[in-house]
């Protein structure tokens, strides 16, 4: 009987297109296998060869800027997706934190800035940081709670979570209206520099030279955005993580084998909640970074569907639904090659819209090379 | 067999456990009744049933899929492709001199035609490229989105003609004062006096279909099929089940009432946008998981289906009636469905 089942399931797989003569080639395993960072480097040719303004230190610095938000969040559903499960409520933390923090900011504001009695600016910072950082926990303990203890398919439990934040984010944001009133210096460190040239003057870190206005900036020459920083620490953090410590090992061998997971001895659903409760607190960094770059609290708006293009970075980036599998590093490069895809259109003038339909295409190839190659990752 | 009367009859707490979802409703409508008086009364009842016209419909396209094991992602961007595709051949046949009417039948059966390919796609990536359903239709809805938004570039079709504003919004039949009925359109009465509107036309569009479908799902063998092929796909191959067609025809009746749903809203609101269902993909999911499907496929019905998106119509009607703002409606909702799989699990075997 295991026999024939076995067979059976062969015979579906047939569907798919199997690997001919060239992918059993050295050349052609490496490539099946880096399929997503040699299509990120013929889209940057292809769109540098396409525009003049693409291939440029600005606007790769404003790519990295933008995707920041991107690679927290799709750091954060890989680590889910290593374990065989999927978070949907990621998008709507990311709102949640943003929101939360633009509102503590501002009610602590609101006094005046400078005003008699007033807090200090750093202290309104902090306490709205504080405030939307620790409620981010909350939605990932809840979905760790419920996987693990209650029994609810991931899918659920995390999609009812997407439902609660959002509805606490539109309550926050009193209907739908962006939230402002925090102090503007959370925007200096959202959209700083570390470095600031002057070609004929001066070097300086982390601020504009003080005769330099926001007029005539694009004289200056600025390098490594901040949020670079925070993009870094994160994806090196999460992947230590998870490619050099016991944590990391444990997350994979759950996804692998739940079974073998705990007969093995690891403490499955704490390790669960764990990861559950990490997921959904990056999700709230990017969120409150997201506040930092804008200077607004942005609700997510319905259909943005962040939580799924993180998916999509994480499946383009080599990880498998089915859990077990999937790096850091791949990942990163999944991000990348959804926001050149996004920024090359705009600029080559291609409609945007067209990067709606790219990204649909390269998912079902990401999966479709994944399938004709299930030993390569 | 005889294990499974024995727990059909079962206690009266596993009686109430079972069907919590109907008790679950009539607490609902005693809530809303007692907090808004005008709540209880015929025209709210319409109410729920004609604001909730596209939940009903993409409940049920999620349905089919879930049965089979199977996630649809793409039936709110599939519905809102159904609502550019239509508007925007009402628009063209109007423009090329068809009569109002003969332009919306035509356009309305095209879009169901265009409507089925998503499904077809959707269906091929699944069954025949073992691609999993969750990836498939994500991609499908990125494919649809952008189409729509290139076919719109960004502003909501207008000027559809008049009479598909006056079908949408019309109902199948009035009563006047003197107790005279028209059907279809409302007659002409005094200032003043109100005439009894009576069942609208989007709610008996809808419940054709879904009636047709439940019909093929719970009596013919495709449908046995479906619940074969969620329940165990090797078990299903091996009885002679032709699983690659069957999972094909799962999507694209997925597809066709997302179309379905695209076609009711251009109806009712008399315009055509890209994500006119962009925040209704969990509300469909919700409805089937609270009626008790599992997600792991081989079971829910459409009956239970339509029940759970009754619950979350009543919540949409009722907290509008008594002033709540919609943000109450997303976290109800996600409540109740994580309270749903709970309760699923304390109380097995509600479905089938």
């Amino acid at each position: 009987m295991a026999a024939e089942s076995t067979s059976n399931g062969e015979r579906l797989k047939q569907g798919a297109p199997g690997g001919g003569g060239f992918f059993q080639t050295a050349i052609g395993r490496f490539s099946a296998r880096n399929w997503a960072l040699i299509f990120l480097f013929i889209m940057i040719v292809i769109f540098s060869l396409g525009s003049s303004g693409f291939f440029d230190i600005v606007n790769f610095q404003n790519i990295i800027h933008l995707s920041t938000g991107a690679f927290l969040l799709a750091a954060a559903e890989l680590l889910v997706v290593i374990t065989g499960g999927i978070d949907l409520s990621i998008g709507y933390v990311y709102g949640l934190s943003s929101v939360l923090g633009a509102k503590v900011m501002q009610i602590l504001y609101a006094g005046g800035a400078g005003g008699a009695g007033s807090m200090p600016v750093w202290q309104v910072i902090a306490l709205g940081c504080l405030a939307a950082l620790s409620v981010s926990i909350l939605p990932g303990l809840a979905n760790g709670v419920l996987v693990t203890r209650f029994r609810v398919p991931p899918f659920i439990a995390t999609m009812g979570m997407w439902g609660i934040c959002n509805g606490i984010t539109l309550f926050l944001a009193d209907g739908f209206m962006p939230v402002m009133g925090a102090p503007s210096e959370i925007n200096a460190i959202g959209n700083s520099y570390f470095l600031y040239i002057d070609p004929s003057k001066s070097i300086s870190f982390f601020a504009k030279p003080s005769y330099i206005t926001q007029a005539n900036i694009r004289s200056v020459l600025r390098l490594v955005p901040n949020s670079l920083f925070l993009s870094l620490a994160v994806l090196l953090v999460l992947g230590f993580v998870l490619g050099r410590t016991r944590f990391g090992k444990h997350t994979y061998a759950i996804g692998g084998s739940m079974d073998a997971a705990i007969r093995s001895g690891i403490n499955v659903n704490r390790h669960l909640v764990m990861i559950y409760v990490i997921a959904s607190f990056v999700s709230g960094v990017a969120g409150l970074f997201n506040l930092f770059q804008t200077g607004i609290g942005n609700y997510t708006p319905s259909g943005a569907n962040y939580e799924l293009m993180a998916v999509a970075a994480v499946v383009i980036g080599g990880a498998s639904l089915t859990g077990g599998k999937g790096r850091i590093l791949g990942t990163a490069v999944g991000v990348l090659v959804l926001a050149v895809l996004e920024n090359g259109l705009q600029i080559i003038g291609v409609s945007a819209f067209y990067r709606y339909i790219g990204v649909g295409v390269l998912l079902t190839i990401a999966v479709i090379i994944d399938r004709a190659f299930p030993d390569l990752f | 067999m005889q294990t499974e009367t024995a727990e059909k009859q079962g206690t009266l707490p596993e009686l109430l456990g079972r069907n919590w979802i109907a008790l679950f409703i009539v607490l609902l409508v005693v809530f809303f009744s007692v907090v808004a008086r005008s709540f209880f009364s015929f025209d709210t009842a319409q109410l729920i049933f004609f604001n909730g016209t596209e939940v009903f419909l993409l409940a049920i396209a999620e349905l089919f899929v879930i049965i089979t094991g199977g996630i649809d992602l793409s039936v709110g961007f599939v519905m809102g492709f159904a609502t550019v595709v239509s508007s925007k051949l009402m628009v063209a046949c109007v423009a090329l001199g068809f009569s109002p009417f003969w332009s919306i039948l035509a356009a309305s059966v095209v879009t169901l035609l265009i409507g089925l390919v998503p499904g077809l796609v959707n269906g091929w990536l699944v069954a025949c490229l073992r691609v999993p359903a969750f990836i498939a239709t994500f991609s499908m809805l990125g494919v649809t989105h952008g189409i729509s938004e290139l076919l719109t570039q960004g502003i909501p079709t207008k000027n559809l003609p008049a009479l598909a504003g006056d079908i949408g919004n019309g109902s199948f039949f009035y009563v006047a004062p003197g107790g005279a009925i028209s059907f279809f359109s409302r007659p002409q009465v005094a200032r003043g006096q109100t005439v009894l509107a009576i069942i609208p036309n989007m709610v008996i569009f809808a419940f054709l279909f879904i009636f047709l479908f439940a019909f093929i799902l719970g009596k013919m063998k495709f449908g046995r099929h479906l619940y074969a092929i969620g329940g165990n796909i090797d078990a299903a191959i091996r009885s002679g089940i032709n699983v690659k067609r069957d999972l094909i025809k799962a999507y694209v009746i997925s597809s066709l009432f997302a179309s379905l749903a695209g076609l009711s809203y251009v109806m009712k609101y008399i315009t055509g946008k890209p994500d006119a269902g962009a925040n209704m993909l969990l509300e469909a999911i919700a409805a089937v998981v609270i009626g008790g499907a599992s997600m792991a496929g081989g079971s829910g019905t459409v009956g239970r289906t339509i029940l759970g998106a009754l619950v979350i119509a009543i919540l949409e009607t009722g907290l509008r009636i008594i002033g709540m703002q919609t943000f109450m409606t997303y976290i109800l909702v996600g409540v109740i469905l994580i309270l749903a799989v709970i309760i699923d699990q304390v109380f097995p075997n509600r479905n089938r």
